[in-house]
């Protein structure tokens, strides 16, 4: 159930790739093997690939950004998106708080 | 550059603290508008904004700890003195509630009928689902246990395994009383038993999906890396969570569901 990288199944893809051209399965036929096996195997390694070093190198740079902005452009989306929520939240409260505060007199 | 030359951790300016207490305004002020005047608007926007913020303000501390290396002995000490006195705060919380229910089943009152349960109350019987929740909780205690020490032993795989079957059991104890809740012939209305029944295993059951989250958590980090045999505090304190979870549920079927019944 869990992915690893192992080092026995990347030696597996290179002895089959060297066995289709041996055989001359025809270059077509080669490359969808290729694809097929890049793509299986190599996303679910990409999904659980040890990255911590390469988000150490980010997060760690010299560069002034605080850490809940440091992330990328994604981050500022996000910070943009809670704020005008919290704001525009806190306005429509008080706008019901004024409204409850002040009824309408019914005749 | 200046860099400090201290252990301790000064955090960077966040926005998370004021964006939680205003979301907390809209939670309150939403239950307000929910009850009294039928919106739910308000409260949509304060669960909302309430998410975002504890998701980017637990997103900042993983940065801080595991990507900046701020979380230095000295550091995680302080973050274990903070869980620690949490979880005190939360047993505070689940005092009350047995506090309510001692009160009122030790000494039932004359218009209960003078007897516990009260009378026309038919309770769960003890020795069915209730006791499988307790087998539930408690395997998951061992499990996490297990998944502790082969994290604590560079096993990475029976770690992945461990955890994995502790929120599984989380789940399945989540499920079998969501189940329960609909097999009682009483409703949290129902007089003092009802009410003292559904809010203290209603937390309960708060507590659990919180635990549980808590867990899944740890898991897409331990999938990422993110712990060391050696440094796994956010692993910690999630376990110890779970365990006060779990004493918690002990407490209520020994007091609720058996003695109660």
């Amino acid at each position: 159930m869990v992915w690893s990288a192992s080092p026995s199944s990347s030696r597996n893809e290179r002895s089959y790739w060297t066995h289709a051209q041996r055989h001359k399965c025809g270059f077509l036929l080669q490359a969808l093997r290729q694809i097929a096996q890049r793509t299986v195997s190599t996303t679910s390694r990409r999904n659980f690939e040890n990255k911590v070093s390469e988000k150490q190198k980010l997060f760690q740079e010299d560069n002034g950004v605080p850490v809940h902005l440091k992330g990328g452009a994604s981050d500022a989306l996000l910070y943009r998106l809670t704020m005008a929520l919290t704001v525009g939240g806190t306005a429509y409260a008080l706008y019901q708080l004024a409204v409850a505060a002040f009824p309408k007199k019914q005749n | 550059m200046t860099h400090q030359t201290h252990a301790f951790h000064m955090v960077n300016p966040s926005p998370w603290p004021l964006t939680g207490a205003f979301s907390a305004l809209l939670l309150t002020s939403g239950l307000v508008m929910w009850f009294h005047y039928n919106s739910a608007t308000l409260l949509s926007l304060g669960l909302l904004a309430n998410t975002l913020t504890m998701y980017q303000w637990w997103r900042d501390v993983i940065r801080e700890g595991t990507y900046q290396g701020h979380h230095t002995p000295i550091v995680q000490k302080g973050l274990r003195y903070g869980m620690i006195l949490f979880i005190v705060s939360e047993v505070f919380f689940f005092a009350g509630f047995f506090w309510a229910f001692y009160h009122s089943s030790l000494v039932p009152t004359h218009d209960l009928g003078g007897c516990w349960p009260p009378t026309g109350i038919t309770p769960l019987n003890p020795l069915e689902v209730p006791l499988l929740n307790t087998s539930v909780l408690l395997a998951s205690g061992v499990s996490i246990t297990w998944a502790h020490h082969s994290l604590m032993e560079g096993k990475r795989n029976n770690m992945n395994q461990a955890l994995l079957i502790t929120i599984l059991l989380g789940v399945y104890f989540t499920i079998l009383q969501a189940s329960e809740y609909f097999e009682t012939s009483f409703s949290i209305s129902d007089g003092i038993y009802g009410s003292t029944f559904f809010m203290a295993t209603g937390f309960h059951g708060l507590h659990v999906i919180i635990g549980s989250t808590f867990l899944i958590i740890c898991l897409l980090r331990q999938l990422n890396f993110h712990f060391t045999s050696k440094h796994h505090f956010g692993f910690e304190a999630a376990a110890w969570y779970w365990h006060f979870v779990d004493v918690v549920w002990l407490f209520l079927y020994v007091s609720i569901y058996w003695w109660g019944s």
